[in-house]
C-alpha cells in the first residue's frame, strides 16, 4: 500500500447523490441487509469493501431495484437518488436504470456481435438519430472500456467469443455508452489483468467527473487509489463509512482495522 | 496422504503401489463402467433393430401401393348408344349411366384379345379384369368432351385389384381358384396380355393425387383427400397453437407472479399433456360440433381439437427453453435499462427460438399421427370429394392420414393391406420432412453464435 498517498487527498463536500436510509433486505427468511444509512455523494468514487457474503452486491443492486428482479428478494427502508425516493410506486424501475448503470461481478455480453452489445442501450434509449452517431457512441464507450483497440477490427463478432476480461471490459463498454448519472461496479476487475485494471481505474478516475461511481471491491489497494470515500460492510451491516484515507489509515471500529489488517474476511 | 506417517516404507519404492499395475479398486471401477457401456450398447442395438424391423415391414408391404398395373385399350364409342338423339347436349348425354359405358370396355377388351389373336377357354366377359372404377371414368371423359362419340380413342384402364395382385405376387393361381372374384383364366389373359404389352405395372401417382375408394375397387383408392385433410388440418393448428402457445409460455414464465394461482395453472398444463387424446375427441364434439355447430368431418374442427392437444406441448417446451436462457443474460438487458419486454423479444426469446420451433414441430408430428379425436369428431366418415381451397376448405368434409390408414384396415379386401401400409409410409414420410425442417431450423437460429 506504499502506492497510497491518502491523506493528501483533498476532499470537497459535494451534492449527496443518493441518499439511503435503514435498508433493510430479506431473501425469503435471510436478512441480508440490516439497518444501512449512507450519503454517497455526486462526482465522486465510493468503495465498498467488506468479506464474502457481507451483502455488498445486495446493496449495490438496491440501488438501481435489480433486486426487484429477484421474486424472494424483498427491499424496505428508504433510498432516495437527488431527493427522489426511488422505491416510490410512481417510479418505473427501467427509467431507473437508464440513469443508474451498472456492471455486473460476472461478465455478461449479449450473445450478439460487439457492435450491438454496446450500441443495444443507446438505440433502446434513442440516444443517437442515425447510424453515424451510433457509430460514434460505440467507439467512444469501447474506448472508455480500454477495449478499442482489441475489438475495433472485429467489431461484428460475437461478444461471447470474447475472453473473460474482454468480456468485462465490454460490459463496461456497454455500461457507460447510455451516459447514466450513477455507474454501479461490482468487482469490475476481478477478472482482469494489471493494465486492463489500470485502464479500468483511469475510466473510472474521468467518469468522476460528470457521475457518481460505486465500485465493490476486494482489492484494498484498488479501493484506496480510486475512491474517495470507502463503505465498510460485516455480516448485512455497514460498520463503517468515511474518508477513504480515514477509513485506511485510523479506521474508527475494530472490525475495519482488522479487516483492512487482513484478519477477518 | 493420511498413510504417509502409518506405513514405513523405503522412500525409494512407491508409497502407493505402482502405476503399472492397477490396483482391485481401480480394476472394479473399470470393471463397473465396461459393464454400463455393455448397457447401453444392446440398449441402442435393440432400439435400431426395432426401428429397422418397422421400417422393412413397412416398406415391403406398402412400397407395391405407389405401383399399379394398367391397361391400355382402344374403345369405340358409338353414337346410337351414348348419344340416341344425336346433339351432343352433354344434359341428354347424362341419361346414359356407367351402366351404359360398362359393355363398351367388354367390347374393347375381346376387340383386342382378336387383335392379338389370343385364345383362352372359360374366360367369361374379358371386361372383368378391368377395374369397376373404368366405366365412371369413361364417361366422365365423354361428358367432358361430347365431340369424341362417334370416334375411336386410346384410354389407359386400371386393372382390377386381383389382377394388379397378381402382378405384385399377392394373388397366384391356388388362390385364384378359390376366389370368386379372378379366375385362373383371367390370369391367362394377364400374361398375354403383358407379354402383348398392352397390360403393365408401373409408377401410381393416383395413390397419391386420387381420392379415396370403395371397398370393391381398392386399385382407385387414394389419398388425395386425406393428404389435403391432413395439411389443413396442421394449418390451424400452426396458426392457432403456435401463437396463442408462445404467448401463453412467455406470460407464465416471464411475466406472471409466481404464486399459489400460476402454480396451479402450471400443474394444470403439465395434466392436459397427460390426458389421453381421445378425451380430446369428446370435449371436441361436445364442444365444436355439438354446441358452436360446425360441420363434422371437417379440417377446421379437427383443427381445433388438435390444436388443444398440441397447446400442452408447446407450451411446456417453450418454457423449458425459456427457462435455459441464462438469467445473467435477463440482467445484462435490464441493466442497461431495457422494459421486460424488450427484454424477452429482443434477448430471451431468440435464444430460446431453436426450443420452441422444435416443441412446436414436435407437437406438429405428434398432431399430424393423432387418430382417437378425429374418428369423434367424424373425420372417418367415406369422403369422395376434394374439400375446396382455403379458407372455405376448412369446412368442407375430409379425411385425414392417420384415420385413412385406420379405414384401410377395416376393409375385407386384402389389396387395401397393401394401400394401409403405402399410407403409413407417406405419413413417415411427411413426419420425417417436418423433423428435418426442424433439424434445420435449429441450425440456423443456433449458427448465429
Ligand atoms: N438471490 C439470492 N437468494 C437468496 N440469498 C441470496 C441471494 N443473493 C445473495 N444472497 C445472500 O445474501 C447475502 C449477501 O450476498 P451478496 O451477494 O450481497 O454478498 P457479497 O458481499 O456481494 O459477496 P461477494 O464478495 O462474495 O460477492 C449472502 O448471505 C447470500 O447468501
Ligand atoms: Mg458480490
Amino acid at each position: 500500500m506504499n502506492d497510497m498517498r491518502l491523506t493528501e487527498r483533498a476532499v470537497d463536500s459535494k451534492d449527496v447523490k443518493i441518499a439511503a436510509r435503514k435498508v433493510q433486505v430479506f431473501y425469503g427468511e435471510t436478512h441480508a441487509i440490516k439497518d444501512v444509512d449512507v450519503d454517497i455523494d455526486d462526482k465522486t468514487v465510493t468503495a465498498f469493501i467488506g468479506p464474502s457474503g457481507c451483502g455488498k452486491s445486495t446493496f449495490l443492486r438496491c440501488i438501481n431495484r435489480m433486486n426487484d428482479t429477484i421474486d424472494v428478494a424483498r427491499v424496505e427502508g428508504d433510498i432516495h437518488l437527488d431527493g427522489e425516493d426511488i422505491y416510490n410506486p410512481k417510479v418505473d424501475p427501467v427509467q431507473l436504470r437508464a440513469k443508474v448503470g451498472m456492471v455486473f461481478q460476472k461478465p455478461n455480453p449479449f450473445p450478439k456481435s460487439i457492435y450491438d452489445n454496446v450500441a443495444y442501450g443507446p438505440k433502446i434509449h434513442g440516444l443517437a438519430k442515425n447510424k453515424a452517431e451510433l457509430d460514434e457512441i460505440v467507439e467512444r464507450a469501447l474506448r472508455r472500456g480500454a477495449i478499442w483497440d482489441e475489438v475495433k477490427d472485429r467489431l461484428q463478432e460475437p461478444g461471447t467469443g470474447l475472453s473473460g476480461g474482454q468480456q468485462q471490459r465490454l460490459c463496461i463498454a456497454r455500461a457507460v455508452a447510455t451516459e447514466p448519472e450513477v455507474l454501479l461496479m461490482d468487482e469490475p476487475c476481478s477478472a482482469l489483468d494489471p493494465i486492463a485494471t489500470a485502464q479500468v481505474e483511469e475510466l473510472i478516475d474521468e467518469l468522476k467527473q460528470n457521475y457518481s461511481v460505486v465500485i465493490v471491491t476486494h482489492s484494498m489497494q484498488q479501493a484506496a487509489r480510486v475512491s474517495q470515500k470507502t463503505a465498510f460492510f460485516h455480516l448485512g451491516y455497514l460498520v463503517e463509512y468515511g474518508e477513504t484515507g480515514q477509513i485506511f489509515t485510523n479506521p474508527k471500529d475494530s472490525r475495519t482495522e482488522s479487516y483492512i489488517t487482513g484478519r477477518i474476511g | 496422504m493420511s498413510d504417509i506417517t502409518a506405513t514405513d516404507a523405503v522412500p525409494s519404492a512407491p508409497r502407493k503401489g505402482s502405476l503399472l499395475e492397477q490396483d482391485a479398486r481401480t480394476k472394479r471401477r473399470n470393471a463397473a463402467e465396461t459393464r454400463f457401456k455393455m448397457y447401453g450398447i444392446i440398449a441402442v442395438t435393440l432400439g435400431i433393430l426395432a426401428l429397422v424391423m418397422l421400417v422393412v415391414s413397412i416398406v415391403s408391404n406398402g412400397a407395391s401401393a405407389f405401383q399399379q398395373t394398367y391397361i391400355t385399350l382402344e374403345v369405340d364409342l358409338p353414337e346410337d348408344r351414348l348419344d340416341p338423339e344425336g346433339n351432343r347436349n352433354r344434359d341428354q348425354m347424362a341419361r346414359v349411366s356407367t351402366f351404359g359405358y360398362g359393355p363398351l370396355i367388354g367390347e374393347a377388351m375381346e376387340a383386342q384379345i382378336a387383335a392379338l389373336g389370343i385364345e383362352i377357354e372359360e374366360l367369361g366377359n374379358p371386361g372383368d379384369i378391368v377395374s369397376k372404377e373404368a366405366p365412371a371414368q369413361l364417361r366422365n371423359f365423354v361428358l367432358a368432351n361430347p365431340d369424341v362419340v362417334g370416334s375411336t380413342v386410346t384410354f389407359e384402364f386400371l386393372a382390377n385389384g386381383r389382377i394388379d395382385g397378381y402382378m405384385k405376387d399377392r394373388v397366384t393361381r391356388a388362390t385364384a381358384l378359390l376366389d370368386k372374384n379372378v379366375s385362373p383364366a383371367q390370369l391367362d389373359l394377364t400374361d398375354a396380355l403383358g407379354e402383348a404389352g398392352v397390360l403393365e405395372k408401373r409408377f401410381n401417382w393416383a395413390f397419391i393425387t386420387a381420392p379415396d375408394a370403395s371397398g370393391q375397387r381398392p386399385e382407385a383408392a387414394g389419398l388425395g383427400v386425406a393428404i389435403v385433410g391432413s395439411f389443413y388440418m396442421m394449418l390451424v393448428v400452426l396458426i392457432l397453437a403456435l401463437p396463442i402457445g408462445v404467448a401463453a409460455s412467455i406470460y407464465l414464465e416471464e411475466f406472471a407472479p409466481k404464486n399459489r394461482f400460476t402454480d396451479l395453472i402450471e400443474v394444470n398444463i403439465a395434466n392436459l399433456a397427460a390426458v389421453p387424446s381421445i378425451v380430446f375427441g369428446i370435449l371436441g364434439l361436445a364442444i365444436f360440433i355439438n354446441f358452436a355447430g360446425l360441420p363434422q368431418s371437417a379440417p377446421i374442427v379437427g383443427g381445433l381439437v388438435l390444436t388443444l392437444m398440441t397447446l400442452p406441448t408447446i407450451i411446456i417446451a417453450t418454457r423449458a427453453s425459456l427457462k435455459s436462457v441464462p438469467p445473467s443474460i435477463r440482467e445484462a438487458a435490464l441493466g442497461v435499462g431495457a422494459s421486460k419486454m424488450q427484454t424477452v423479444f429482443h434477448h430471451v426469446l431468440p435464444l430460446a427460438a431453436p426450443g420452441i420451433l422444435t416443441g412446436t414441430i414436435i407437437g406438429l408430428a405428434q398432431a399430424l399421427g393423432e387418430t382417437a379425436p378425429l374418428l369423434l369428431i367424424g373425420m372417418v366418415a367415406f369422403v369422395r370429394e376434394f374439400p375446396a381451397g382455403p379458407p372455405e376448405g376448412f369446412f368442407d368434409p375430409a379425411s385425414a392420414l392417420p384415420v385413412q390408414v385406420y379405414n384401410w384396415t377395416q376393409r375385407s379386401d386384402p389389396a387395401f393391406v397393401e394401400r394401409a401400409s403405402g399410407a403409413i409410409i407417406v405419413l413417415l414420410i411427411f413426419l420425417v420432412i417436418m423433423n428435418a425442417i426442424a433439424i434445420l431450423l435449429r441450425r440456423r437460429f443456433e449458427r448465429r453464435w
